[in-house]
């Protein structure tokens, strides 16, 4: 198990982690949320002693976290870092090696990941020869390769299409499976529910929400409400209602768990032949987007 | 696991294997040994031995000036072509036009187009003489023995109350040579040291690494790694030279010991280590290619500055001077490469070898704090204190 306690990290005079706490089991896939200059990144950084924090530590398997312990974690980080003019196999071989395999573990593991990530024909093409995509697998690769215990992806899933999507969540999970800690950070929530078994939303340097999705959703004092009357979207004038607008399609509406339903469907009816009524726990967005404006209902 | 030694040589291999492989990598190498092959080649292709001097005479020259003058001329190491003229004017015209090269009048009276050439000046007139000489003999009519007699030089015995160092040319070579080479290696290595780090930092690659390995081994690696490229260019460069020169059949090797060529290697790799640790961790400062100039310049100064105080040292390598630069770490290599070469070899050793490993351990904590600080370039003090202890 990752710790992560109390970090607090400070650029000049921006605070960027005040803080921050969560933990990332063996086993399971993590989600690392939160609004640009939320902490994300510096908190990975801290993870692998790219950034001291002034406060705070990193365990794993309840060390402190050190130079012994980081060999067994695997890194991607968000600006991606390959020799363009490397050969991918050579890479993948060379950051295995570094992180302690002997050369022909190293090789084997090369030849493992370039097949399980389909990249077996590109094996002897420069980095900067392939697609962004493939760049993209090649990274995940350098970060797996040397069996790692801890996966930490800095948004792994931008600037990937549909399918490559699929297959990374589906690696992702596979790991998961074999035992591996995974923590990875995104943008896209709705992607971020159908990966993660855990999320950790942060904001301003700490975490205002941590836990299983699913617990969370269920959880939540909150409920997203859809209702369609003649067609069109239906807004309840009652206590506790909150309009999410959407640029896009529909505003989200959210009304508290304790709502008197057959009163709404009642109120609803009223006004016309209601065509949609449905009343679900909040999606992730719904959550991401109470805890970061404030709201912070649990 | 594998131990620091092990991270130190694979990043050391990764950086040898990967340069070698650059087609610029080999085209410069290629280039270099071209270059110096043809330095040694050209001359003597060109020259094809000596070129003949041309003697103009007025008036048809005498067999017996013929052979004076290329006897004469063969003293010189050098030939003479003779050449008559009807008259003076004639003689001058072919003087002016640079078909001849000085014009002999009336057997007393040289003439030059513009300056007089000392060399051809004594060949001609030691073969005047030499044929005024025979005519006397003639006239006088005496014997071989006589001649002999009369002509036969005193010999002089020669002593010296000091040995003579025959190779010191030799000597001197060895050090410029020497000195020249590790200034270009240092200035070449140096510069590819810089672009190496910053495209590593600029393209963030030193993050996944710095998870992996420690900075010393990443500065320890890429420096040795460098340095044994530039020492195999040197090699590659170096036997070219060699063929070329066995070739062409002026192969004079400096007849030094190897001892000294022992001592010029060992400040040729304590100098090259120095400089290459100054430049990696002055290119850990810059986030940008677009800065590699400018964050080089200081040691790049600093290099300059060594290698002509070094030629200065090469006029009096047991000077004051000498032996206090030979103290100064900046200039120890340079300064120690010609005092070693020209058999110069200092006391204190292990006083300046000690004051270059603390420099290279002040460029690698330079280097760890700077390393991982990206956006604008990074001040020296902001990258020593942020280092860790």
């Amino acid at each position: 198990m990752l710790e992560v306690h109390d970090l607090t990290k400070r650029y000049g005079d921006v605070l960027a982690l005040d803080g921050c706490s969560f933990s990332v089991w063996s086993g399971r896939i993590v989600g690392f949320l939160g609004p640009n200059g939320a902490g994300k990144t510096t908190t990975m950084r801290c993870i692998f002693g790219l950034a001291r924090p002034e406060a705070g530590e990193v365990r794993w398997q309840g060390r402190e976290v050190g130079r012994e312990e980081r060999r067994r974690f695997g890194y991607m980080p968000e600006e991606r870092g390959l020799y363009p003019r490397m050969r991918v196999r050579e890479q993948i071989v060379y950051f295995a090696e570094l992180s302690g395999l002997d050369r022909s573990a190293a090789e084997r593991a090369a030849g493992r990941w370039l097949g399980r990530l389909k990249l077996a024909d590109r094996a002897e093409s420069r980095v900067e020869e392939l697609s962004h995509g493939n760049q993209q697998r090649v990274q995940l690769a350098v970060a797996m390769a040397h069996a790692p215990e801890l996966v930490v992806l800095d948004e792994p899933f931008s600037g990937l299409d549909p399918i490559a999507v699929e297959s990374v969540a589906g690696l992702l999970a596979e790991l998961a499976s074999e035992g591996v800690a995974v923590l990875f950070s995104s943008h896209q929530l709705d992607l971020v529910e159908d990966v993660c078994q855990d999320v950790v939303i942060v904001d301003h340097g700490r975490v205002v929400l941590s836990g299983d999705v699913h617990r969370l959703r269920a959880s939540s004092s909150r409920r997203s409400l859809r209702v369609t009357v003649d067609g069109a979207p239906w807004i309840p004038n009652v206590d506790g209602v909150t309009v999410v607008p959407r640029e896009e399609g529909r505003p989200r509406v959210l009304v508290d768990a304790s709502v008197d339903l057959d009163e709404l469907l009642r109120l609803a009816g009223e006004t016309g032949r209601v065509t949609q009524f449905s009343f679900e726990p909040p999606s992730l967005s719904d959550l991401f987007l109470e805890a970061v404006t404030g709201g912070g209902s649990r | 696991m594998r131990g620091s030694a092990a991270k130190v040589l694979l990043v050391a291999r990764r950086e040898l294997v990967q340069r070698a492989r650059s087609r610029a990598f080999r085209i410069g190498t290629a280039i270099t040994a071209l270059v110096a092959v043809g330095v040694v080649v050209l001359p003597s292709a060109l020259a094809g031995g000596p070129s003949a001097r041309r003697v103009g005479v007025v008036g048809e020259p005498s067999a017996q000036l013929r052979t004076a003058l290329t006897a004469a001329a063969s003293a010189f190491d050098t030939k003479v072509a003779t050449e008559a003229y009807a008259d003076v004017r004639a003689g001058q015209r072919a003087l002016r036009s640079g078909d001849a090269d000085v014009l002999l009048v009336g057997g007393d009276e040289l003439v030059w187009k513009q300056e007089a050439d000392p060399e051809l000046s004594a060949i001609v007139a030691g073969a005047v003489q030499a044929v005024e000489r025979q005519r006397v003999i003639d006239e006088l009519g005496l014997s071989p023995g006589q001649v002999t007699a009369l002509l036969q030089p005193h010999a002089l015995r020669s002593r010296s109350l000091e040995p003579v160092s025959e190779d010191e040319a030799a000597r001197v070579g060895l050090a410029t040579f020497a000195l020249v080479i590790l200034f270009a290696s240092i200035s070449i290595f140096g510069g590819f040291l810089v672009t190496g780090v910053i495209e590593e930092k600029a393209n963030r690659v030193v993050e996944i690494l710095l998870s992996r390995a420690r900075p010393e081994e990443l500065l320890a690696g890429k420096v040795i790694g460098m340095g044994l490229l530039g020492l195999g260019q040197l090699l590659v460069v170096g036997a070219c030279v060699l063929a070329a020169l066995f070739a062409v059949g002026t192969a004079h090797l400096p007849d030094t010991t190897p001892g000294m060529v022992g001592w010029v290697v060992l400040w040729f790799v304590l100098g090259y280590a120095f400089y290459s640790v100054v430049y990696a961790a002055s290119g850990s400062l810059a986030s940008r290619q677009e800065d590699a100039q400018s964050v080089s310049v200081p040691v790049t100064m600093l290099s300059l500055t060594a290698y002509f105080v070094s030629f200065a040292v090469l006029e009096n390598p047991d000077g004051l001077f000498a032996r206090v630069c030979s103290f100064l770490p900046p200039m120890t290599p340079f300064v120690m490469t010609i005092r070693a070469a020209v058999g110069k070899v200092a006391v204190g050793i292990a006083l300046v070898g000690l004051a270059t490993y603390g420099l290279i351990k002040l460029g690698g904590r330079i280097y760890a704090g700077a390393i991982l600080r990206v956006g604008p370039r990074v001040r020296l003090r902001d990258a020593w204190e942020s280092a860790e202890r």
